[in-house]
Formats: structure tokens, sequence, C-alpha cells
């Protein structure tokens, strides 16, 4: 017969142990509620980008100064099989009735209603209060149901140890181990070092493709009237993808105008 | 009315024995072998596009089994039927091992072994696999209790567990069902009818393994089985097939119907170029057209061993049902952008894809199958699972 007094130490030790896992959340990261954080993309500047640099290398499938930046910022691993490549932001050719084509980047969208955080059985993914969509590499166990419920393909499995895939490391970022999945952060140490500071937050991408002098992203806060995002999305019709599945998406595309 | 039955241990010293024990120990430890190299090296035919495959399918079609045979286990004591009894503990012993291989499927799918803890650690309540973690660890230890509740002869207990088991079988495979069904981002995957299709796909393969396993069990150990009560588990699983080929067929159609999706609709069931194809029509054929036919025509559908022969066909390609539903809405690409073709270059968005399981994801599945039969065989001399004789009174 188990003692009163050994029964009340269990019960202590079990309610300290299901208090525990609120104290290792990656959640307690410090975030500010009263952003939201989103990304445009102009259809019009990407594929002039995308038609000058294949026409360059005679390279179809040349990755752009925004891919480049992000491979090498994000620690994001380069393997020759493409079906098992990690990618966070990859070059999508879309191609219209009359065979015209254009170019647009794909990355994740950091949905409004994420169904990978929706799905995500151990709250690996979460969203941030600023909008940011993040993977907690310590929770998740590698499922691949967020991948499933991902609708913009944004997620990819580490089926090699990503240090295979490196040249050098980042060590900004933090590095993830086979057998997780990851995915575009809006290079979230960024953003949090840039408020820090008391500085507009510019993800590698967006950086890389104002120095490459197309300025076709445009990354802010929208909850910022006066931001140059919320300055485009006032007054243009903006394309989300595939925004009748009610995720809303904070990836807008700019159309060809 | 059966007569009372008598439960007997199996003597297990023959040279079978041990050579079934041999056999199946062989296929077990192949299956750890198969996947503990498949997760140094990565041996299977998984991707960024296909990150589910058979090993993931093997989870639901274990739980089918599992939720399958409880209910059939459950027949006698929830509705009374005495003559089912003499299966009951058979049933219910399947039922509690096929649990625990659905559950080391999910081990051997998931990425991070070490990170498992987490799953039962932190809950997330709009996700359904964390719902299911808790059901398939309450769904154990519930067909434990219920197993155990018969080697006491408790009768009340007993009908309480049966009842409380069925009832968490339902839910327990209506939830992995909604794993796949709720997908609302993957219009191959989203459909309301998997759920309730489930529960049916479960009590026909579990009936169907059972009474295989019924008819070689009694075979192997000289014990004598009424022909009778296999007929009528057989009519039982003959009826649930037909229904589970209905509800394909409503599925089919009602997808075919959309113009959003009919072109991947065409592709999964018109186009014998590509797997998925031969996976659904493999279990049209094989699975619920031929076991059925079996199971009605007079001439077999009395015959124990065609029976079993039904039952096994159908079983095996269930797994081609779970195949079927976890893989096309992978490999067929999604739009992103309503009119436009879409190709990744730095990706396989956008194109169809291909997904052959290797030989180290199959050998994973079956061992895991293995092991279900080789607890079984050790269990069957260990405990009383297995009546003496089951005959029918005159």
């Amino acid at each position: 017969m188990i003692s009163r007094r050994r029964f009340l130490l269990l019960l202590g030790a079990s309610a300290a142990m299901a208090m525990m896992p609120l104290q290792i959340s990656a959640k307690s990261v410090k975030s500010e509620a009263k952003r939201r954080w989103a990304m445009v993309a102009d259809i019009e500047k990407c594929t002039e980008c995308m038609k000058e640099l294949i026409q360059k290398t005679g390279n179809k499938e040349i990755k752009p100064p925004c891919v480049v930046a992000c491979d090498k910022e994000n620690n994001v691993p380069d393997f020759e099989e493409k079906a098992i490549d990690p990618q966070w932001i990859r070059i999508a050719k879309f191609k219209n009735k009359f065979g015209e084509e254009f170019y647009a980047p794909l990355l994740c969208n950091h949905c409004e209603h994420p169904p990978c955080a929706q799905v995500c059985l151990t709250q690996a993914t979460f969203k941030r209060s600023d909008g940011i969509v993040e993977v907690d590499m310590h929770r998740c166990i590698g499922c691949r149901y967020c991948m499933i419920a991902c609708p913009y393909g944004s997620r990819s499995y580490n089926f090699r140890d990503p240090r295979e895939g490196l040249k050098e490391v980042n060590p900004k970022v933090v590095m993830r181990t086979k057998g997780v999945v990851e995915k575009c952060t809006f290079c979230v140490h960024r953003v949090d070092e840039a408020i820090e500071k008391g500085v507009e937050p510019e993800p590698a991408c967006v950086e890389a493709c104002r120095i490459n002098g197309k300025n076709s992203l445009v990354f802010g806060d929208i909850n910022d009237p006066n931001s140059k995002i919320s300055k485009i999305l006032r007054e243009s019709i903006v394309i989300q993808l595939r925004s009748e599945l009610g995720t809303d998406p904070h990836v807008y595309y700019l159309p060809k105008r | 009315m059966a007569k009372d039955v008598d439960f007997v241990k199996v003597d297990g010293s023959s040279f079978g024995y041990f050579a079934i024990i041999a056999i199946l120990a062989f296929f077990t430890a192949a299956g750890l072998i198969a996947h503990a190299l498949d997760r140094a090296y990565h041996l299977s035919d998984l991707s960024n596009r296909v990150p589910w495959g058979i090993v993931n399918a093997g989870i639901p079609y274990f739980i089918g089994l599992s939720a399958g045979s409880l209910i059939v286990s459950a027949l006698s004591g929830v509705f009374k039927i005495e003559r089912f009894k003499a299966f009951s503990r058979i049933a219910a012993f399947f039922a509690a091992a096929y649990i625990v291989a659905a559950i080391m499927s999910i081990v051997f799918d998931i990425g991070k072994l070490y990170h498992f803890a987490n799953a039962v650690i932190y809950f997330n309540p709009t996700s359904i696999f964390s719902w299911n973690a808790f059901f398939y660890t309450s769904y154990f230890v519930i067909c434990a209790l219920y197993l155990l509740a018969q080697f006491e002869e408790m009768e009340r207990l007993t009908r309480f567990f049966a009842c409380l088991a069925v009832f968490w079988a339902v839910l327990v495979h209506s939830g992995t069902g909604a794993i796949y069904s709720f997908m609302y981002p993957r219009e191959l995957y989203h459909s309301a009818l998997t759920p309730p299709m489930f529960i049916v796909c479960a009590i026909t393969s579990g009936l169907g393994l059972l009474i295989a396993t019924l008819y070689f069990t009694f075979r192997f150990t000289n014990r004598e089985i009424e022909p009778k009560l296999l007929r009528e588990l057989g009519l039982i699983f003959a009826g649930l097939t037909a229904v589970l080929g209905y509800m394909l067929a409503v599925e089919a159609l009602e997808k075919g119907y959309i113009p959003a999706v009919a072109p991947a609709t065409q592709f999964v069931y018109l186009n014998p170029y590509h797997g998925i194809f031969w996976s659904f029509w493999l279990l049209v054929v094989f699975g619920i057209i031929i076991p059925f036919l079996i199971v009605v025509y007079p001439r077999t559908g009395f015959d124990p061993r065609f029976l079993s022969l039904a039952g096994i066909l159908h079983a095996a390609m269930v797994m081609s049902e779970r195949f079927f539903l976890i893989v096309p809405g992978q490999v067929y690409p999604s739009e992103y952008l309503p009119g436009y073709e879409v190709e990744s270059l730095h990706t396989l968005e956008g194109y169809i894809v291909s997904y052959t399981p290797t030989i180290f994801e199959w050998l994973q599945v079956i061992g895991l199958l293995s092991g279900v039969f080789l607890a079984f065989v050790v269990a069957a001399k260990l405990l009383p699972l297995i009546p003496e004789r089951v005959v029918m009174e005159k």
C-alpha cells in the first residue's frame, strides 16, 4: 500500500512535470503583439530578374540572389537530389493559357490560420503574436503531418543531416538536425535583432533583392499604416495563393500591371 | 447455442510450433533491421513531395485490423451472441497486439525517435493526431483490461469492457481516418466519408484476417471448429465488403464530378501508367469483388479454406486501400494559382512525382505484422486463448 506521504510526493512531482513544458517552450521568445509581418513579391520585377539571369547563364534552374542569400543566411543545405533537397524559398514558373511565363518566389506564407500549426501534435509549429510561424526543433518529432497540411509545399524534411550539404555555417541561425521539418522563418533572428535595435527589419532575401537592384520583395509591418507594405496593399489588388482555403496567407503577389 | 467453451493453452512442443516461431521471428527481425538501416541511410523512396509512405500507411492499417478484431470480439459481449464467445479472446488479443504494431509504425515513421515522448507530454487540442496519441494508448489499456476480465471469467465486467472497447475502437479508428480526411489543403484527402469508411474497412479487414487465423490455428492445433460459425463470420464479412465497395464508388464519383478535381480524379482512377491506378483497382478486384464472390458462391462459401482465402485476400488488399488513401494526394501536384500551370525550378512542385516503396519499407510493415503473429503464437502457449473445440449444438 502506498503511504500518504509518498502519494503526495508523487502528486507534487507529477504536477511539477506537467508544468515543465511551459518553461522550456520556444514560445517564450519575446515578440511584439502590435506588429504583423508580411511580404509582397512583385511578379513583374521577379520575372524580369529571372529572365535576365536565365539569358545570361543559360541555366533554366538558376538560383537568383534572393534564394542564394536565404540558403547562406539560414544554413539551408544544398543537396544534388531535388527530391530531398530542403528549400526555404524557391522560384516557380507560372504559365498562363497563352503560354506566357511569369516567375515568382514561393516560401512559407506565415498564414493567419496556419494549418501546419493546427495539426502539429506537439505544438512544435506555432504562430508568434507578430504572425511569424516558427518550428521549435527541440519539440518536432519529425512526423511530417505539417508537410501534408501545408497548402504551399513550403516545408522540407531533413532526410539527411543538413551539415552534410553546407559549406559554411551561420552561427546566428539555429542549426537543424536530421529528422526534423524546417521552413522559412521570415529571418526571425534578423527581425528580433532589428526590433531590439529599433530599426526596420529586413530578411536576407529582401536584402539581396534590394542589393541586386530589383526591389521586387517588400517586407514590413502591415499594422503600421505608414509602412511601404501597407501602402502597396492599400493601393493595389494583390494575389494570395490558395486564398479559398481561408488560411489568410501573408505573402502577397503583385500581379503584372 | 454453443456449448460452454473451454479455453486451453497449446502444447507448443512440436517441431512445427518452433518452426513457425523461427519463421515469424526471422521476419520480425528483418523488419527491425530494415528500419535501423532506413533510419541511418534513408533507404525509403520518401521525398519532400511524398513525405508519407507505406510505413505511415501501416498506422491506419494496423489500427484498422485492431479495431475490426475488437469489434468482432465484442459481438459476444455486447450483443450476447454466445456462439461468438469462442473467438472473443483470440480477437481481443489481436486487437491489443495490432495497436502495439500501429504505435510501432508511428515509432518507425517519425524522424526524431528521442523526441517521441513530446507526443505525449505536449498536447495540441486542434491536432487530430494529438488526440489520437491519447486514444491509442488508452485503447491499448482498455483492450488489455477487456482480455484480463475474460481470463478471470468475470461476466459483467467483460460485458462492460466489451461495450467500452467497441465505443473506443470506433473513436480511435474514426480519429485515424480524420487524420487524413480532414486535410482540407489536399483535395484528394479531403472527404467526410473516410472516417465511416475506415470503420467498415476495419471490420472487414479485421474479420477477414480473423477467419483465416481461426481456421489455421484450429487446424494446426488439431482442434475442432464448426464450419458454420466461420460461414456466419464470412457472411458479415461479405456484406460489409459490399458496403465498402459502395462507399468507394460514391467517393470516386463525387470527386470526379467537381471540375477542379476532375483531372486529379482521372489521373488516380484511369491512368494505368501509375501505381496508384493499380492500388485502387487491385483493391476493387482482389479485395472486394473476388472475396465477395467467394463467400456468396455456394460451392466456395461454405468451405473454411476458401473463406480464409477471401479473408486474407481482402486484408492484404486493404493495405492497398491505405496506400490509395495516402499517396495520391501527395504525388498529384496542388494548384497554387487557379488557371496557371506552376513548375518549381528548385523543387518537384508542379510535377506528378512517383513513389515506389522500397524493399526496406515493405520489410518494416511485414516485420510488424510478423511481430503480431509471433506474439500470438507465443501467447497461445502461455495463455488460455484458444478453445478446445467449437461446435454448435444440434
